[in-house]
């Protein structure tokens, strides 16, 4: 069965060419950034089987249409040769004209499921590889002719056997997207207290954890009938499963973490009350395993696909921040950890994947706005010279730095001059001349109130020639701009005569 | 127990402003009770779901999905870092490093005389350069004492005609001979078709200047769609002969409409000067709004 314990290319699209790997890649993004937009951003996926992980080469399958019809009629024969006949169906399954001919056929479905239930332990192994085949399709018609098949399969997760749960799994996972018809069938054949139980039972075998997180996270994209779907998760054992699966293993790998970690996500982001994923630590555990994993990354133990357990998680926190109280926030020494590792990721993620560091850096916004000492965190850390430094870099990520910035000369006045020691000012001298309007407004803002601390930074703004680019600012095309310039050269210019008297 | 603000992420800056505003009151922002319109607090910031922040990460989460995910750095564009523009009225030079724009201000825009645009490569070369060619008192002075300031600093010797100047510079400070910052003035023309043979325009035509200076290009051509304006500094008729150079009729006129005061500083200061009636730099078609 197919394993993540690296991510690696699949071999199933037959590339020999990393080139067309490229092109294929590329292709696939345009059509998922196009499906984003439209709301419909769905994936399926598809297990390998043993043979051709070992091989390395997938099956190559013929025409399949007219072997479908005539395995069909052996396999209604009956006989000892049923797997063979059911093997062959699977991999002729793989084709889409096969899969067309194989409803087409009368009792089909009828067929395999009763192969799927049946007294053949292996014979059900391979009924169920069939359905796979089919549910993966892109074809509505297709998966959704698989529905007689679920009620069986949803008692099949709390089963004991993992190879064959698993299948169940991802065949349901697969089926969850297709309709909402299919959808609402499937809750109302129980298909939440199906995953729990199944989490629960196996939640030692993180092949069958990663099925169900990857199943759950299918029913939580949908955009229908959400909040009824987040009200019997949450009633569930779910949470708690999903929370104490946020972990890398050392042997598994992040398959697990990730899948989990999603469905939190979606959790999360879909719904305002946040209480019970609070009570239930989600927040502090998120905050822990960015910090190990930041940890990891300051010793060079990079985790190939890493970044895809550290995004659902720094959404977690950036969402589930607003919901805790701040007395909360600071009695746990792990959110000033969090502070640094934020900052790690920064860095680490600036230039080979400047969304994430977006993304990181809006959760340093979230975490100094809310939290006073989160604010000290970042300086006695020595972290402003860090954030000083990324400035200059567009993309939105210097806006962020700088409302963090901002958060800590409002919420830590005494600060402010250690942070102009540290060169906030001459750098806002900078940021001041830019181009990017909110950069120029939060500057000024910025200016505002470090001007109000002390004369002595009224000076030194003034030693660094700052009042020659307020006058130019008097200038900017935008109105709000112009005033705060205006209202700032008066002030300086109050300064000035106070001196000369 | 105060909580932050928190905003959707639709348009935070927004948020901290009123979104609303009519273009007529666009530039009044409402101003706080202590009358500042300063409004920054610390926000925190709700994404849901579908937001655009969110895309890439969605997108490489469905990659992997579809196992296409890669960790490597491929097509990856490089980071790209704000830009800084020129902010002088007709310069649309943006630069992406401060080192670059600050190199460009200094060299075309920094030190320049607001009367002929003329651009010169320090303050106290501009010093100079008004004082002779655009100071009318000078003009008196120079007729009786030496005026005319050696260009090297700390010499301090003063001869009573540029050419002078020019020969001692050449002689003793070994510049070249066609220096480009002491160009002697020229014959200027009579305008008199203008009915105004009192009055000597002692602005520079700056087509004259562009073709001996090369770094006013910048300058120059921002400046000739402005309508003409005369400056109308009176002189005595008997003092014109002795102000070499006349310059030809302006095809550009000066950037602003000062009041003429003969002693009126036209150097663009470097240091702002405060207060009402200094010389406010860079007015071009937008003034200054209150």
């Amino acid at each position: 069965m197919w394993r993540l314990n690296k991510i690696h290319h699949k071999s199933r699209w037959h590339q020999n060419n990393i080139d067309e790997l490229r092109l294929r890649r590329r292709e696939q993004e345009r059509a998922l950034r196009q499906a984003r937009r439209d709301r419909q951003l769905v994936s399926k996926r598809l297990l390998l089987y043993e043979e051709e992980e070992q091989t390395g080469v997938t099956m190559e399958t013929a025409s399949g249409e007219q072997d479908v019809v005539s395995l069909l009629l052996k396999l209604q024969r009956g006989g000892t040769e049923k797997e063979i006949h059911l093997k062959a169906l699977s991999k002729v399954l793989r084709e889409s004209s096969a899969q067309l001919s194989f409803i087409k056929q009368e009792n089909s479905m009828h067929l395999l499921v009763g192969l799927l239930t049946g007294s053949d332990a292996q014979c059900r192994l391979l009924a169920v590889r069939c359905l796979h085949e089919l549910s993966y399709s892109p074809n509505t018609s297709v998966a959704s002719a698989c529905m007689p098949a679920t009620p069986y399969l949803l008692t099949f997760l709390s089963g004991p056997t993992t190879k064959f749960t698993e299948t169940c799994l991802y065949t349901l996972g697969n089926l969850c997207p297709v309709s909402e018809a299919v959808k609402e069938k499937l809750l109302a054949q129980g298909i939440i207290p199906a995953l729990a139980s199944c989490m629960e039972n196996q939640r030692y075998n993180l092949a069958v954890v990663e099925a169900v997180g990857f199943t759950l996270s299918q029913l939580l994209q949908a955009t229908g009938a959400i909040q009824k779907i987040i009200s019997m998760v949450m009633c569930s054992s779910l949470p708690t499963y999903l929370v104490s699966f946020l972990t890398p293993d050392s042997e598994f790998g992040l398959g697990a973490a990730i899948e989990c970690a999603w469905c939190l996500h979606y959790l999360v982001c879909s719904s305002e009350d946040h209480q019970e994923l609070l009570a239930r630590g989600a927040l502090l555990h998120c905050s822990s395993e960015l910090v190990s994993l930041s940890g990891a990354v300051t010793q060079g133990h990079k985790e190939d696909g890493m970044e895809l357990l550290v995004c659902p998680l720094l959404r977690i926190v950036g969402n589930l921040l607003p919901s805790c109280l701040v007395e909360d926030l600071d009695k746990n020494t792990v959110f000033t950890l969090l502070v640094d590792a934020l900052c790690v990721f920064l860095q680490a993620y600036l230039s080979s994947s400047p969304s994430l560091a977006r993304e990181t850096a809006w959760v340093l916004n979230n975490l100094t706005a809310h939290s006073t000492e989160c604010c000290s965190a970042v300086v006695t850390l020595n972290l402003v010279s860090p954030l000083i430094q990324l400035l200059p870099v567009s993309h939105g990520i210097n806006t962020m730095v700088l409302r963090i910035l901002a958060n800590i000369v409002s919420k830590k006045k005494e600060l402010c001059v250690q942070l102009v020691q540290l060169g906030l000012l001459s750098a806002l001298c900078s940021t001041l001349k830019m181009a990017d309007q909110e950069m120029v407004t939060l500057s000024l803002e910025v200016l505002y109130m470090l001007l109000l601390t002390s004369p002595q930074v009224k000076e030194e703004f003034l030693r660094e020639g700052g009042a020659s680019i307020l006058e130019i600012i008097q200038y900017n095309d935008e109105g709000e701009i112009r005033q705060k310039a205006s209202y700032l050269v008066d002030q300086l210019l109050l300064t000035q005569q106070q001196h000369t008297i | 127990m105060s909580r932050p603000e928190v905003y959707p992420f639709d348009n935070i800056s927004a948020a901290s402003r009123n979104s609303e505003q009519d273009p007529t009151e666009a530039s009044r922002q409402q101003l706080s009770e202590d009358g500042h319109p300063f409004s920054f607090s610390p926000q925190i910031v709700r994404l849901h779901r579908e937001h655009d922040m969110f895309e890439d990460g969605d997108i490489h989460r469905h990659l992997y999905l579809q196992d296409l995910y890669t960790s490597e750095a491929e097509d990856r564009t490089t980071l790209s870092v704000s830009e800084f523009p020129c902010h002088i009225s007709g310069c649309s030079a943006q630069f992406s490093s401060l080192g670059e724009y600050e190199h460009h201000y200094n060299s075309l825009h920094r030190n320049v005389c607001s009367s002929c645009r003329r651009c010169l490569p320090s303050a106290r070369l501009l010093d100079i350069h008004i004082q002779e060619w655009h100071d009318s008192l000078f003009a008196v002075l120079a007729q009786k004492q030496d005026m005319y300031l050696c260009l090297v600093e700390g010499c301090g010797q003063k001869f009573r005609t540029g050419k002078q100047r020019k020969d001692h510079l050449i002689r003793i400070h070994k510049y070249p001979p066609d220096f480009r910052f002491d160009k002697l003035k020229k014959e200027r023309g009579n305008k008199g078709g203008r009915g105004q043979e009192q009055k000597v325009k002692v602005i520079e035509a700056v087509n004259d200047v562009c073709e001996s200076e090369g770094v006013c290009e910048v300058l120059c051509n921002p400046m000739s769609d402005q309508p003409e304006e005369e400056e109308s500094m009176e002189i005595c008729e008997k003092e014109a002969p002795l102000m070499e150079d006349m310059p030809s009729p302006v095809q550009d006129s000066e950037v602003n409409a000062l009041p003429l005061n003969p002693q009126y500083s036209r150097r663009i200061p470097k240091t702002v000067c405060f207060g009402h009636g200094s010389s406010r730099s860079f007015r071009g078609q937008r003034g200054r709004k209150k």
